[in-house]
């Protein structure tokens, strides 16, 4: 609408784009006013052009006259922020409700379907398929403007944007089956690489085939232009990308694959697609693409059998059953059994092997079994360090060391007396040194010079005191006071009198004993220890004692009266 | 009682002698002289009568001690030596001169060592020794006549000989019974031969290098042996 409404008005926008596609690169970097001219009127007629799909406009029209290129840049660049967004705002829209693409297609399909195939045509060749989804991703320019997709397809200058449209389309076609498409062709590599150990690359161009093949056997409404496409993809796609890995697998396999697996697709689709035919204007498209796609899954079919006949051995992997599996799992086996056989074996096997015979470090990765004499040394456990610390610690507060203690040598002899090393200036002259030791040595002078000395003295004398009175305690000898040389001035007191004539200590131990000395006999009591009846018996012989004196000294009396008259008698006889 | 008898006789004798030398000599008899009786010579008279001077110069940094201490030279010398002994002040000298009444004949040489040692730097306390003893001697030598050095190296030495507060000199001085003077390069020593010899040795081996503790269990080993032999 939009497009024939401008179409009629730009045949000099197309021409200037024309020019600019025809020059040469290089002369590009030359100035020449025509270029200039031409690229000004090209920016225009595409400003114009874009201007109707700006939700809002900002600038009527691209004025290139007088302006500079930075200028002209800003003016597009002002258009074309808002468009971007509004565009990545609507893709994703897309994304979410792949139905709406159909209808947005179904609404511009009209005057656009032989462009697109030449397009597709033209534009296969050169893209590689991964870019489908990168420029799903990165769609610069309004996909749904196809007036601009064939101007720009044409023209090499945004040459960027030409390809991206294309598959776009085509993308935004398969798209609503896409994702699930992928998901299931992942899936079956998967497994397949499982259970056979087949890593097969060829993802994207399996993919490919497949996404032609859907195309193909699906997409009624893409009619001849897809089968082409798909054809395209299938023949051109393998051939392009690996060349030397093309193995049979990825011809037939994947095709049978997605031969088995698109029916059921193909079904569940169907009504999506049965939707959109009645719309379709090109239903003769749609048979034709039906019984194309037949005949060529019939050819392929009949290459895979003539295969099978062919190579028993080299049967696919999906033909085998169960059992055949397994004995090719078995063969395996024991292929690689012999194999190991009859290589030599490795030095863990070898019986004796010494550590030249042994790669460097390997007795450490392998675990051997061997026996040691030798106790295995005691693991320190935590209780164990427990013990010890408390213990250690124990004895540090107790102050219990066990500490060795040197044992003390006896001396022989006394210990040398060793001068002390004086330091200080010595207080006494030489003179006075010398004349020390001269009245030393002739004995002028008491001997006691030495501090040790002086000390030797007194506990000397003090051993000596403590020694006489002891012998004065114990033995009772006589022993004389200890000499003492002491230069003092002496009384004149006679020699004797410096000893004690008298004993220092006296005993009053008796030589004989008690009961030696008793002179008396019998059982000796005290006056309270007497009886009655022993106070009666003392008492009388008391009186008989006395009385026998008594008679006595009468006696005596009377001789000695009788004597005196005698001597009486007699002296008066003689005077 | 034989003696006098004995001195009677000699008399007798030489009275003998006397006659026979009054009389005309008939007979020539052996007679023995008469020992001469001297009396010990007085200094004076040994040498002939003649009075003996010493001189020795003061160093100009011995002036102020000596100054000092003149009274502590002065009386031993003058009372107990009997020397005579002067200053003479222009031409910085202090002179000795025996008596006629000085009882040695050593007594002058004996002052002048002793003068002699103080001017080298020991104290007259000190010096007083070599009057009051005959054994004691004054040995000098350099630190260059052990070894070369200069500069530092000489002042470590001298630093080594001393000691920090000159505790290994005192040390040396009071283990060997020697005193000790150090000044800058020259070293000298007081003491009796065997005192002498052992200090120098320590001393010399502190120049070598040794460090002082070694000195001392040299010195210890050493000073031990000799008192022992008192």
């Amino acid at each position: 609408m939009a497009s024939s409404a401008n179409g009629g008005g730009n045949p000099s926008g197309l021409e200037a784009l024309h020019r600019l596609a025809s020059t040469e690169p290089a002369l590009y970097l030359t100035q020449s006013p025509e270029l200039s001219k031409s690229a000004r009127i090209a920016s225009e007629s595409l400003f114009a052009f874009l201007n109707d799909y700006v939700p809002k406009h900002v600038l009527s029209r691209l004025s290139t006259e007088g302006f500079d290129a930075e200028q002209i840049w800003q003016q597009i660049d002002l258009q074309t922020q808002p468009l971007l967004s509004s565009l990545r705002r609507q893709v994703r829209n897309f994304e979410k409700n792949p139905s709406e693409i159909g209808k947005q297609f179904n609404l511009d399909r009209d005057g656009v379907k032989e462009d697109n195939l030449r397009v597709d045509g033209k534009n296969k060749e050169t893209d590689s398929i991964e870019s489908e989804s990168e420029d799903f991703d990165d769609d610069d320019d309004d996909v749904d403007e196809d007036e601009e997709e064939d101007e720009e397809d044409e023209e090499e200058e945004g040459g960027e944007d030409d390809d991206e449209n294309d598959e776009g389309e085509n993308v935004k076609g398969v798209e609503d089956k896409f994702l699930k498409i992928k998901e299931l062709e992942d899936y079956l590599v998967e497994d397949e690489e499982r259970e056979y150990g087949v890593k097969k690359e060829k993802g994207n161009k399996r993919k490919s085939g497949k996404i032609a093949d859907e195309d193909g056997e699906d997409k009624n409404e893409e009619g001849d232009e897809d089968e082409d496409y798909e054809l395209g993809l299938m023949g051109l796609g393998d051939d392009g990308s690996d060349m030397e890995n093309a193995r049979y697998d990825d011809f037939f396999t994947s095709q049978k694959k997605t031969s088995q697996k698109k029916k059921p697709k193909y079904d569940d689709e169907s009504d999506g697609m049965d939707m959109d035919e009645p719309e379709n204007d090109d239903s003769d498209q749609n048979e034709q693409s039906h019984p194309t796609h037949g005949k060529e899954l019939g050819q392929l079919r009949a290459k895979v059998e003539e295969l099978e006949k062919e190579n028993m051995h080299g049967k696919t992997k999906q033909s085998l059953s169960t059992h055949e599996k397994e004995l090719e799992k078995l063969r395996a086996e024991i292929e690689e059994m012999e194999r190991a056989n009859l290589e030599p074996k490795t030095w863990t096997m070898q019986g004796e092997v010494s550590a030249a015979k042994r790669p460097k470090n390997s007795a450490l990765e392998v675990d051997m079994d061997f026996d040691q004499n030798v106790r295995p040394p005691p693991v320190t456990t935590v209780e164990d360090t427990a013990s010890l610390e408390e213990l250690i610690m124990k004895r540090i507060t107790e102050g219990q060391f066990d500490d060795v203690q040197r044992a003390p040598t006896l001396l022989n002899k006394a210990p040398k007396e060793r001068k002390e090393m004086d330091e200080n200036k010595s207080k006494k002259g030489l003179a006075e040194l010398y004349e020390d030791e001269y009245a030393q040595k002739t004995g002028l002078v008491s001997t006691a010079l030495s501090f040790s000395d002086e000390q030797k003295k007194e506990a000397s004398m003090l051993f000596k005191t403590l020694c006489l009175k002891l012998d004065a305690l114990s033995h009772f000898h006589f022993c004389p006071k200890p000499v003492i040389e002491d230069m003092s001035v002496q009384a004149n007191v006679p020699a004797l009198a410096m000893e004690e004539v008298a004993p220092l200590a006296v005993s009053d131990a008796a030589m004989l004993a008690p009961e030696e000395v008793f002179s008396g006999k019998g059982d000796i009591k005290e006056e309270t220890e007497l009886t009655k009846a022993d106070r009666k018996r003392r008492r009388a012989k008391k009186k008989r004692q006395f009385k026998a004196e008594s008679v006595k000294r009468m006696a005596v009396k009377t001789q000695l009266s009788t004597l005196k008259k005698h001597e009486n008698v007699a002296g008066n006889g003689e005077s | 009682m034989e003696n006098p008898s004995a001195e009677s006789s000699a008399p007798t004798a030489m009275d003998l002698e006397t006659a026979a030398a009054a009389a005309p000599p008939r007979k020539p008899q052996v007679l023995f002289a008469q020992k001469p009786n001297f009396r010990p010579l007085k200094a004076h008279e040994i040498s002939d009568g003649q009075i003996q001077f010493r001189k020795i110069s003061v160093p100009p940094h011995r002036y102020t001690p000596l100054k000092k201490s003149w009274l502590e030279i002065y009386t031993p010398i003058y009372d107990e030596m009997k020397i005579d002994i002067r200053m003479n002040l222009k031409a910085r000298r202090v002179e000795l001169k025996t008596r006629t009444d000085t009882p040695d004949v050593s007594s002058l040489q004996k002052c002048a060592d002793f003068v002699h040692a103080f001017m080298l730097g020991f104290d007259v306390i000190d010096a007083v020794a070599l009057l009051r003893m005959d054994e004691l001697y004054v040995e000098s030598f350099e630190i260059k006549d052990v070894k070369t050095l200069k500069g530092e190296h000489l002042s470590r030495a001298i630093g080594r000989l001393s000691g920090k507060g000159g505790k290994t000199k005192f040390a040396i001085e009071n283990s060997t019974r020697t005193r000790i003077v150090i000044a800058d390069s020259k070293i000298h020593m007081l003491g009796s031969f065997a005192n002498i010899k052992v200090a120098r040795d320590s001393l010399c081996s502190l120049i070598l290098g040794s460090p002082a503790a070694k000195v001392y269990s040299k010195l210890r080993a050493v000073t031990s042996r000799l008192a022992e032999r008192f």
